[in-house]
């Protein structure tokens, strides 16, 4: 009896799970917005035969985006890669990279983690023509290639990796109906923001919804508004600084930064549920308080990864929109962005993995993820008019026009700072405890492991 | 019951509302979980599954249909529609702006802006009517109050099984567990005889050797045993998975089987001995007819553990589709879906759905493995 309701589960299971041929999304030579002349060059490279394995951290919706850029690479090389990416990713490629099978490339979010591998003799060095054609075709090519240049195991630096996809950071989302409906007027400044807050509150709503859950990532969302406060209060050479331990993390800047998130995320008034929500609330949850009726909260800032999480069928553009999360007119600090990226590195070198990140040289591969939605691009070779939407278009610009961008810092600290102790001391301190003695325990770990 | 002999302990009602706790805390989430996953995303954002039996009272957005697709009727240019679009349920109350989704009662007529009346029917009709051209190609929003009926749907389970892979990951939990139960249980049957009456120098030493295993943590074995399948060719595939739960799993299985085996009475086995059986034809045609509770079990015990794994499957296994567990889709559902309770709710009663099955189709023989090798 139970066989028989096994097979018939796995005769289903089969069914559904037949093979999908990847087709490619948009037909060669036909849409003029791409670059099909890239695509053709890389028809003189024949790779029939050879494989090659990807791992990421995209699952999902990006996966399948990925997947449909990877299958240009295979249509016109005839190699046959395989992206099998998803949730688990670090600990993943640790154990693959440790027992000797790791991927032919992999995709990281963290340049620490990068840093790390390179230093361990488990990533390829890229070419050194590579570097200059950083320099030469990203916005800000040189920045891109210093957080990709690592010293190897003999102590010699080199780059190991190209950043391929990017987040910017410094958005609030928001419903402009809502606004509409409230009379509110988007704030073009820091003032003008917590300002809005406050009103918002008087006038007997919520403004903020904030959402630090993310199973064992709880915390990460308060470190990117601590970062983006960091930079609205202090120079880009202070950040630096910041990130990289020269200056404490117990320093009054730092503290102050905190504290300013805290004007937001502390106050019960401000956030959608009180403060006490802020820890326990899923970060893909939170963004919904925008769409609900009445509305749980009027403003959520967030990457620009967000609107994957809004419920569906919500034109971003029109039901949903952001603006820059605005500077303080009073600090003089111009506009700072805050960002984050993805960074390619060959864990096993074969020509197939080096003639792929030749391939994300390309105009095209960077066309064909942005003509679909949540991709932006640093390559400047690309034509913008292939973004999918208008509100990516509108990133780009925010990102093209940043007087300072800088990249995630919790990102570029140790692991056991940026993904450890800075996630879980910001869910204390929003839970209460005090800013200085969050900062203070924080600095006493980095203090440990240098 | 007053027949039995000796006095009837005064605690007996309080060890059984225990025992009735454990069950509703145990049942009463798992029930919930197989409500939820015939529910759809609207019904569980607006109401708990406890209320799914009864209608439900929720507040709805709906976007009118654009104004430049309004008619001109009788001098007015008029937008209709119905704010369930095919769906049933009743409007308690209507707004036309999200600050008062439910400021207006249904049928009356209210400004709507721009010179526009809305009116709103208690069944969801509503008219926008006009006097001059509505402009623009992004119709209006109307907040409604509704009363929805209950509704149960299967849409879940088909989405999740299709499109989100959890049915090929079916497949592949399959593919791991059964070998991984099979082999096991073979190689310890066969183990567990010789140790326990096949007589040879060093036996209570390789005994004691395996109850040493026992507590011999998995997590210690990962790396080392996943480099030596890449350095002998193996590899990240079913083989290699399959070989690393029977490693993990042959200690207590052995150790299990002996000590149940060793019960047994010596009688039979040494009259068979003497009408001139051998070894593997006792083995073979007394001793595992008998052990059969024993195997029942404890292939109970290892069927389920590794069909829950997730950690064993991560390093043996790859993440691609035609490797990946449930478990391990479950957890890339997680991050990918983290907020959609409906598809995780779905997810997760599949994945619970066998071993529910397995525990109710064989309770008696766990319950005896509990006790195999504790009591003689």
């Amino acid at each position: 009896m139970k066989s028989r309701y096994f097979m018939g589960a796995a005769a289903f299971a089969l069914l559904a799970g037949a093979a999908q041929a990847q087709e490619l999304k948009f037909a060669p030579g036909e849409d003029a917005r791409f670059h099909w002349d890239s695509f053709e060059a890389l028809k003189a490279t024949d790779l029939k035969g050879q494989s090659l394995k990807i791992d990421g951290p995209w699952g999902g919706v990006d996966k399948e985006l990925f997947e449909s850029v990877i299958a240009y690479f295979e249509a016109a090389t005839g190699a046959d890669v395989e992206y099998s990416g998803g949730d688990g990713f670090e600990q993943r490629v640790m154990i693959d990279v440790e027992a000797g099978s790791p991927p032919g490339i992999a995709v990281i979010p963290q340049p620490g983690l990068a840093a790390d591998l390179a230093k361990r003799g488990k990533l390829a060095a890229l070419p050194a023509e590579t570097a200059d054609w950083l320099k030469e075709n990203y916005a800000a090519g040189q920045s891109w290639v210093d957080l990709a240049t690592y010293a190897g195991p003999d102590g010699a630096k080199a780059l190991y990796g190209m950043f391929y996809k990017v987040d910017v950071k410094s958005l609030v989302w928001y419903v402009p109906e809502n606004f509409e409906d409230a009379g509110y007027e988007v704030p073009t400044t820091m003032e003008g923001l917590k300002e809005l807050t406050a009103q918002i509150v008087a006038d007997g709503g919520t403004p903020w919804c904030i959402g630090l859950g993310s199973g064992p990532a709880t915390g990460w969302p308060a470190t990117d508004w601590v970062e983006d406060m960091m930079l609205r209060n202090n120079t880009p050479a202070d950040y630096d600084a910041w990130v990289s331990n020269e200056m404490k993390f117990d320093d009054p800047k730092v503290i102050a930064a905190i504290e300013d998130f805290g004007s937001f995320a502390r106050v019960d008034a401000n956030v959608a549920g009180g403060a006490g929500a802020v820890g326990s609330t899923d970060f893909r949850d939170s963004p919904k308080g925008l769409f609900a009726s009445p509305p749980a909260c009027y403003m959520h800032r967030q990457a620009s990864f967000i609107p994957s999480f809004f419920p569906e069928g919500t034109v971003v553009g029109e039901d949903a929109d952001f603006f820059y999360f605005p500077a303080y007119e009073g600090k003089d600090l111009g506009k700072p962005v805050l960002g984050a990226g993805t960074l390619f590195v060959v864990t096993q070198d074969s020509p197939v993995a080096q003639a792929f990140m030749k391939f994300l040289q390309s105009p095209i591969a960077h066309e064909i993820w942005m003509a679909q939605s949540g991709f932006l691009t640093p390559h400047k070779g690309v034509n913008t008019e292939a973004y999918g939407d208008p509100t990516l278009k509108k990133m780009g610009d925010i990102l093209l026009g940043a007087d300072t961008f800088r990249f995630d810092g919790s990102d570029l600290m140790p692991g056991a700072i940026g993904a450890g102790v800075f996630w879980t001391g910001m869910v204390d301190y929003t839970a209460g405890k005090d800013a200085a003695a969050v900062a203070a325990d924080i600095q006493k770990t980095w203090d440990s492991i240098k | 019951m007053d027949n039995i002999v000796g006095t009837k302990s005064r605690l007996v009602w309080a060890v059984n509302l225990c025992a009735l706790a454990l069950v509703l805390l145990w049942t009463f989430p798992t029930f919930g979980l197989l409500v939820s996953s015939f529910r759809d995303r609207d019904q569980i954002t607006a109401s708990g599954w406890w209320k799914a039996m009864f209608p439900a009272e929720a507040s709805l957005q709906y976007r009118a249909p654009a104004p430049d697709s309004a008619k001109l009727v009788d001098g007015l240019y008029v937008l209709e529609g119905n704010v369930f679009e095919g769906g049933a349920g009743k409007v308690s109350a209507f707004g036309t702006s999200i600050r008062e989704p439910g400021a207006h009662e249904v049928g009356s007529s209210v400004d709507a802006g721009d010179g526009a009346t809305l009116t709103v029917l208690e069944n969801g009709d509503f008219t926008i009517t006009s006097a001059s051209a509505m402009e623009g190609s992004r119709g209006m929003r109307i907040f409604a109050t509704t009363v929805t009926p209950a509704r149960f749907t299967v849409e879940n389970y088909d989405r999740v099984l299709g499109a989100e892979g959890l049915g090929r990951a079916f497949l592949n939990t399959l593919t791991v567990s059964i070998p991984a139960t099979v082999i096991p249980i073979l190689v310890a049957a066969f183990a567990a005889y010789a140790l326990a009456w096949m007589e040879f120098p060093g036996r209570a030493l390789i005994v004691a050797g395996v109850v040493g295993l026992l507590v011999v943590p998995l997590q210690l074995a990962l790396i080392p045993l996943l480099k030596l399948h890449n350095d002998i060719g193996i590899g990240k595939n079913y083989i290699g998975i399959w070989l690393a739960h029977t490693g993990f799993g042959l200690p207590l299985a052995i150790y299990l089987l002996r000590n149940y085996m060793v019960g047994l009475p010596r009688e039979i086995i040494e009259s068979a001995r003497v009408d001139g059986a051998t070894d593997f034809k006792i083995f073979l045609r007394i001793i595992l007819p008998l052990s059969f509770p024993a195997l029942a079990s404890f292939a109970i015990f290892q069927f389920l553990w590794t069909w829950n794994d997730l950690l064993v499957a991560l390093v043996f296994l790859g993440n691609s589709a035609d490797q990946l567990v449930m478990t391990g889709q479950l957890k890339n559902l997680m991050g990918s879906r983290g907020g959609d309770w409906e598809i995780l709710a779905t997810s997760a009663f599949i994945t619970i759905a066998v071993p529910l099955v397995v525990f109710f189709a064989m309770q008696k023989y766990l319950v005896r493995g509990l006790l195999a090798g504790s009591v003689k």
